[in-house]
């Protein structure tokens, strides 16, 4: 029977909105999580802008019209600068009379007071935010306190915590990218993790030692990076061939990979410290400090307000999007992971598809190890430990199946974004990390119940319309 | 079906929200005044930083603030992600026990230009242009000589080949070694007899498996082993069963580091001969004295180191919290 035929305009709707939920489920998901996390994190929230500083200057002159000289107190920060700046603006304008001005510590305020005391100067009102209206010499400084009020909100919904949540989860998000590869054609790539490592110290070590150290040109820690990058990609290829040439299953020839790169980066580290230290000593497995300050630009610099590693992500996800939907090789990609003989058959190059996809996954995880070396201004030999179980989880909960040829890579981005929300959530709603583990765990068995269940599912829906 | 599942997942999530309002998180009405203590722990699964969690959350509500505890589990990207998070939730002051002394850095100065102190207690960051409003520690170059003195009491005029059991990732312990190997050195000055041998360095990992491997192989390669100086106590407890097992725990004396209770009992035992002992719970306590000054505006000590005391059997004898 046709769909649609005799049924009623609600019914309709209801079908409609049913089929638009089943097949944006993750999308759903992570509205949920959201949804729930601003809940929980429905707090009291304390201003510090232009606004309300002009709201404390109005507060301030509405108790003593412009007959007090007023302190005005905040931290050394830019955001508190700002405010204090709008403070003295509202009083300057009313003609108030500023005592004094401390930009700094608890103790500058009773440095401050003391010294107003001091010079005999008359001190009325002090003007600050709730937090310093908190300190101890403004509260017994004995005068009145004015700070701008509060108002409720979540803080899971400030622009300062979602952009946590997007950068610190960049790193995840990018290594999934080549994980749903591998998993697009039936593999699994547990080298993720070390390879990140290596990445990282390698630049570290490279960037130290043979491009200048703190002198090293941003030419030079370019090359760093990509040295890094490259060995990763050179991993991959390596999993890749035991793969395709010897057929080892890709779980054993990754997990070998696995120890053997994380080895190597805890050798290179330790070599590293040990020639810091003039050669006597035996190093420590501690980060390899990179001197040169461009070198941390990467993971904690920003582009209009968004930290690279978000835009960074962000063109690599469109990059790989456009990859997988428009290009033979993408294709190809899927052909291989629906049925490996078919493609054989009919003419897809297997062997070289498999090599370039575990390359390409090396090489992402090579990139998060980049990311993750300049974000700690230096190579981490133990960095990325049980990433890939994250990254994993990520690529299922996104949708795609493990037994391949059935995944996007704009599945494995909210899948992605959906294990950065609950441990963002959970994090800031105070939930130890042994509770989240447990959520994570549950998470990946509904993700991949369901896809055991998929074609079940199929049958109920068809039957029940 | 499919909603249905959806909905478990949404469900399970809101139950572990749920647990923490229950928990951790307690004071959130608002109605305490002073604002929250973030803490970042080295890792909960050593006891040392549970007494350290414990005995701060206790002092910092007797003064009025509320605590978040977070576990770092000895990875520093987990720890900064923490950092940022208890910066996004507006706390008042940070503390922590960084995991990495030189990589925690950038999240340090992060905080910094928010304005929100960073007070640290037992290792001490040293990354470049961080500023540190407060740091409580053990002095463990101290406490490596005591351990060094305990050994050369416990070997006596025999003197002998000793082991170092090490954990060279947190420089706590190469700071107690290196007291350790002074100790020693000044022992051995001007004399040819009875000479004490420091032999080898194994890596004991801080934990009692990996300090039994290690112990265990070092009997092999040293058979005539008189001593162990391990970098704590579970890696002492692992040398101690390695040592039974191979029906050696005569010969060689142990001495730890701590005075965790386990490490306790076994000095009371006869086990481990003495420890060099650290107090967590002073750690808790004086670090959130220091964040109570800086909020008063007060001067204090910016970096305070506890000096150690040497505990044997004697001690354990007379101690009232063992039984």
């Amino acid at each position: 029977m046709p769909e649609g035929v005799g049924e009623s305009a609600a019914g309709r709707w209801r079908r409609k909105l049913l089929d638009l939920l089943g097949r944006n489920l993750s999308v759903v998901v992570l509205a949920l999580l959201c949804l729930i996390s601003s809940v929980a994190t429905w707090r009291e929230q304390n201003p510090i802008t232009s606004r309300s500083g002009g709201a404390v200057a109005r507060q301030v002159l509405e108790a003593c019209q412009t007959t007090c000289s007023v302190l005005v107190v905040a931290r050394d920060t830019e955001a508190d600068r700002v405010f204090a700046q709008a403070i003295e603006q509202g009083l300057d304008s009313a003609g108030a009379r500023i005592a004094g001005r401390v930009f700094g510590q608890p103790r500058d305020v009773r440095l401050e007071v003391e010294r107003i005391a001091a010079a005999g100067g008359s001190l009325d009102a002090i003007a600050t935010h709730r937090i310093a209206s908190e300190w101890g010499p403004v509260r017994t400084a004995g005068v009145p306190v004015f700070s701008p009020g509060s108002y409720h909100w979540p803080t899971f919904l400030t622009a300062r915590n979602l952009l946590n949540v997007v950068n610190q989860n960049a790193d995840i998000a990018i290594i999934a990218l080549g994980m749903t590869l591998v998993i697009l054609t039936a593999g699994i790539d547990l080298s993720v993790g070390s390879l990140l490592a290596l990445a990282g110290v390698i630049a570290a070590v490279a960037a130290q030692e043979w491009f200048g150290g703190a002198a090293a040109s941003p030419v030079g820690l370019l090359a760093a990076m990509l040295l890094g990058v490259g060995a990763a990609a050179l991993g991959g290829l390596l999993s890749g061939t035991m793969v395709t040439a010897f057929r080892v299953p890709p779980f054993v020839a990754t997990l070998g990979l696995m120890m053997l790169a994380r080895g190597l980066a805890l050798i290179l580290a330790v070599g590293h410290q040990r020639r810091l230290v003039g050669g006597g000593a035996e190093g420590t497995p501690e980060a390899v400090r990179v001197d040169a300050a461009a070198f941390a630009w990467l993971g904690n610099g920003a582009v209009l307000g968004v930290p690279n590693p978000i835009v960074l992500m962000l063109v690599l996800f469109v990059a790989a999007h456009l990859l997988m939907t428009r290009t033979m090789f993408g294709r190809y990609v899927y052909a291989v992971g629906g049925n490996v003989e078919a493609a054989r058959l009919s003419g897809v190059p297997v062997t070289a598809v498999l090599l370039a996809v575990y390359c390409l996954c090396g090489a992402f995880a090579g990139l998060a190890g980049i990311v993750d070396a300049s974000r700690f201004e230096g190579g981490r030999p133990n960095a990325g430990e049980l990433y890939e179980l994250q990254v994993i989880a990520a690529v299922v909960v996104g949708g795609a199946s493990l037994a391949g040829g059935r995944g996007r890579i704009a599945g494995t981005l909210i899948g992605a974004m959906i294990i950065a929300v609950i441990q963002n959530g959970l994090n800031i709603a105070g939930v130890a990390s042994y509770e989240q583990k447990v959520v994570f765990g549950a998470l990946i068995l509904a993700a991949v119940l369901l896809d055991r269940l998929q074609p079940r599912l199929r049958r109920f829906r068809r039957k029940s319309l | 079906m499919k909603r249905a599942l959806a909905g478990t997942v949404a469900v399970a999530f809101g139950c572990a929200l749920g647990a923490c309002a229950g928990g951790t998180d307690g004071g959130e009405s608002g109605s305490i005044a002073r604002g929250t203590i973030g803490y970042s722990a080295m890792t909960l699964k050593n006891p040392f930083f549970k007494i350290v969690a414990d005995s701060l959350t206790a002092e910092a509500e007797r003064h009025g603030f509320d605590v978040v505890v977070t576990d770092a589990e000895r990875d520093v990207n987990r720890q900064s992600q923490q950092v940022d998070n208890f910066l996004a939730s507006g706390v008042a002051a940070i503390v922590l026990n960084p995991v990495d002394r030189i990589a925690i850095g950038p999240a340090v100065r992060r905080a910094n230009e928010a304005g929100v102190p960073v007070f640290t207690s037992d290792l001490q960051a040293v990354a470049e242009g961080v500023e540190i409003a407060g740091h409580v520690g053990t002095d463990n170059y101290q406490g490596g000589l005591l351990a060094g003195e305990a050994m050369i009491e416990a070997l006596g005029e025999a003197g002998g080949e000793v082991l170092v059991l090490h954990f060279k990732q947190a420089n706590s312990c190469v700071l107690r070694v290196d007291g350790f190997r002074h100790a020693i050195a000044e022992y051995n000055r001007d004399r040819t007899e009875g000479r004490i041998e420091i032999v080898a360095e194994l890596e004991g990992g801080g934990l009692r498996d990996e300090g039994y491997r290690a112990m265990a192989d070092g009997i092999q390669a040293y058979p005539d082993l008189a001593g162990v100086f391990a970098i704590n106590d579970p890696s002492a407890l692992g040398a101690r069963t390695a040592l039974e097992q191979a029906g050696r725990a005569d010969q060689v004396r142990i001495v730890g580091f701590d005075g965790e209770i386990a490490g306790r009992e076994a000095i009371r035992d006869g086990k481990i001969y003495a420890d060099p002992i650290q107090y967590p719970d002073r750690m808790g306590v004086m670090t959130v004295q220091n964040i109570v000054s800086y909020l008063d505006g007060e001067d204090f000590e910016r970096v305070h180191l506890i000096p150690t005391e040497l505990y044997r059997q004697a001690d354990a004898e007379q101690d009232p919290t063992l039984d």
